[in-house]
């Protein structure tokens, strides 16, 4: 639109900023966070990774979507196809007024699994991924803290 | 105190709490309700078709009542041969997707009639806390879901519903314009006249229908009762009778009669005696009436203070008092059978006809409709919580629905080509 009215007008420098790829980059992506395991608790049998990051506390309860081991897909705790994912998503109430959900995924899930169900969120409108960490067996550190501060 | 009164205070406020709605329909913390209708379970074949038609009008009728939040079924992740019973349901799946009430209906066909039992629960405490059945023809499933429908707003909101209520419109098809009746949602519509100019129908109480009629070459008042024949009532000797409404006894009637000079508005019995005129201006029109919920006055369109204003009287012709004192074209007064409010047609400054309504009491005007093509004609429904009106938003003129305060506006399903005017929802 800014460039057609500068017909003619060989020299005249674009004073706007062209916004367009901009906002390509922002709709890919995607804020994530690590969250910790005790608050969720789901029917889904997986093996957490270990983090040292400092995690978000949750302070209430989003949608949980679990990958286990076999690749196996669930929204809390029901199995989804993962081609139904997104349309599951983008009909889903709580998804659609969060913009958030917490992914409870195996750690001998492959990469491209993970990628594959966080980018169905995302285009069913998810902005805000949670990852679900194992606080128990990996350094969480605030907690260690807290444990040294009572004795 | 003895023991029993005791025991009796004790008891009185949780027979209250019990009673109490579980949806406030007004005030600021109204908020629609996260509600998840599973997909009915249809015993047999032969009850699929109609449970087909029975889902949707049944669906129609919780959407349009705005309150709820309709919670699209294409996220639902429960089995769907998920049990009906508490014991049988997943509840976490219900909460997942968001719902706070889950409805859950069973269809079923035996000897010509369809019968359906119907539970609501409580997603957040996994309890059954409502059942209710029903049963009608199978050729009528659209009764039967308003039924239904009609026992699950009275379970939310202590209150009837407007769902087993009709409506009345006019119908234009070619060069006739033809008064129709019709469940509350325009189904099931069966036409009044047959032909001509038929104008600005009412509903009685008893299910009358009055309309005005060319049919005799001026406007004329006709009466049909429900089953039977169509009498002129006798109010309108050689002048020009037109816009009739019905008191909420359905006794008497209001109307606007014209001669060169002038209309007024008179009242008079259903049968044409003890008529009465109310109005009395040597100029100008006097029109639209619709009477308050008590019966004890009308409210009524005059054009005295040079512009077409939505006034009140009592029905004697007494106590005239103007309400709108904003915008120069206010027409079509509707009393909210709740009393507060008069909704009302108006033209705003950019010459586009909107909804509005104003308190009665402190004359405050809140809009209802805007940006949306003309929106005309608004008609409460027997309980106060929607209005009825006709809007140009998809081109020709057709009937939508829409709560009190202007929200969650819907089209009536399954209009046909033809333009709708006039309605009237029936008290």
């Amino acid at each position: 639109m800014g460039m057609g009215s500068n017909r003619g007008g060989g020299r005249v420098t674009m004073s706007e900023i062209n916004v367009t790829p901009m906002v390509d980059v922002m709709l890919v992506l995607l804020i994530i966070f690590m969250v910790t395991a005790p608050l969720i608790q789901q029917g889904v049998k997986v093996n957490l990774p270990e983090a040292k990051a400092a995690p978000v506390e949750a302070a209430e309860k989003k949608l949980v979507l679990s990958i286990d081991a076999q690749r196996r897909v669930y929204i809390g705790e029901a199995e989804v196809a993962l081609e139904e994912l997104e349309t599951k998503l983008a009909a889903n109430a709580k998804a659609q007024a969060d913009k958030e959900l917490y992914l409870h995924a195996d750690r001998d899930v492959p990469y491209g699994v993970v990628v594959d169900v966080m980018a169905a969120a995302q285009r069913a409108g998810v902005t805000n991924v949670g990852m679900i960490t194992d606080p128990s067996a990996g350094g969480r550190a605030s907690n260690k803290g807290k444990k040294e501060a009572k004795r | 105190m003895n023991v029993k009164a005791l025991l009796l205070s004790l008891l009185l406020p949780l027979a209250a709490l019990a009673q109490a709605p579980v949806i406030q329909i007004s005030g600021a913390n109204f908020r629609p309700l996260p509600l998840a209708v599973s997909a009915p379970l249809v015993q047999g074949d032969e009850a699929k078709a109609p449970a087909g038609k029975l889902d949707e009008t049944l669906m129609y009728d919780l959407r349009a009542s705005g309150l709820f939040q309709m919670l699209d079924r294409a996220s639902f992740l429960a089995d769907a041969k998920e049990g009906v019973t508490a014991g049988s349901i997943k509840f976490a799946r219900w909460a997942d997707v968001g719902a706070e009430a889950l409805v859950k209906y069973t269809v079923a066909q035996e000897n010509g009639e369809l019968r359906v039992e119907a539970r609501v629960f409580n997603v957040g405490s996994g309890r059954e806390e409502f059942k209710t059945t029903h049963g009608a023809p199978v050729a009528v499933p659209h009764k039967l879901a308003h039924q239904v429908a009609d026992a699950i707003y009275r379970h939310f909101t202590r209150e009837p519903s407007p769902f087993l209520s009709r409506i009345t419109y006019v119908r234009k098809s070619g060069t006739n314009r033809d008064v129709w009746v019709a469940d509350w949602d325009g189904r099931n519509a069966k036409q009044v006249t047959k032909g001509g100019i038929n104008l600005l129908p009412a509903l009685g109480p008893d299910g009358q229908v009055a309309y005005t009629s060319y049919r005799q070459g001026q406007p004329d008042l006709f009466l049909q009762q429900e089953e039977g024949e169509t009498v002129r009532l006798k109010t309108a000797e050689g002048q020009m009778a037109t816009g009739v409404a019905f008191s909420p006894d359905g006794k008497r009637v209001a109307y606007s009669l014209a001669d060169g000079e002038s209309a007024q508005v008179w009242v008079a019995d259903t049968n044409g005696g003890n008529r009465k005129r109310l109005t009395d201006t040597r100029y100008g029109i006097n029109s639209s009436p619709s009477w308050s919920p008590d019966g004890k006055r009308i409210a009524f369109v005059s054009n005295r203070g040079g512009s077409p204003q939505v006034y009140v009287m009592n029905t004697d012709g007494s106590g005239v008092k103007r309400l709108t004192f904003q915008g120069n074209y206010n027409q079509t007064p509707d009393w909210s059978p709740r009393g507060d409010l008069i909704a009302f047609t108006a033209r705003d400054e950019r010459n586009a006809f909107d909804l509005f309504a104003v308190n009665v009491e402190t004359g405050k005007i809140t809009r209802l409709t805007q940006d949306q093509g003309n929106n005309e004609e608004p008609a409460f429904s027997p309980n106060g919580r929607l209005i009825l009106f006709t809007s140009t938003r998809n081109g020709t003129p057709q009937l939508f629905v829409m709560t009190a305060e202007g929200n969650n506006q819907m089209p009536l399903p399954g209009q046909e080509k033809g333009a709708y005017l006039t309605p009237d929802w029936g008290r």
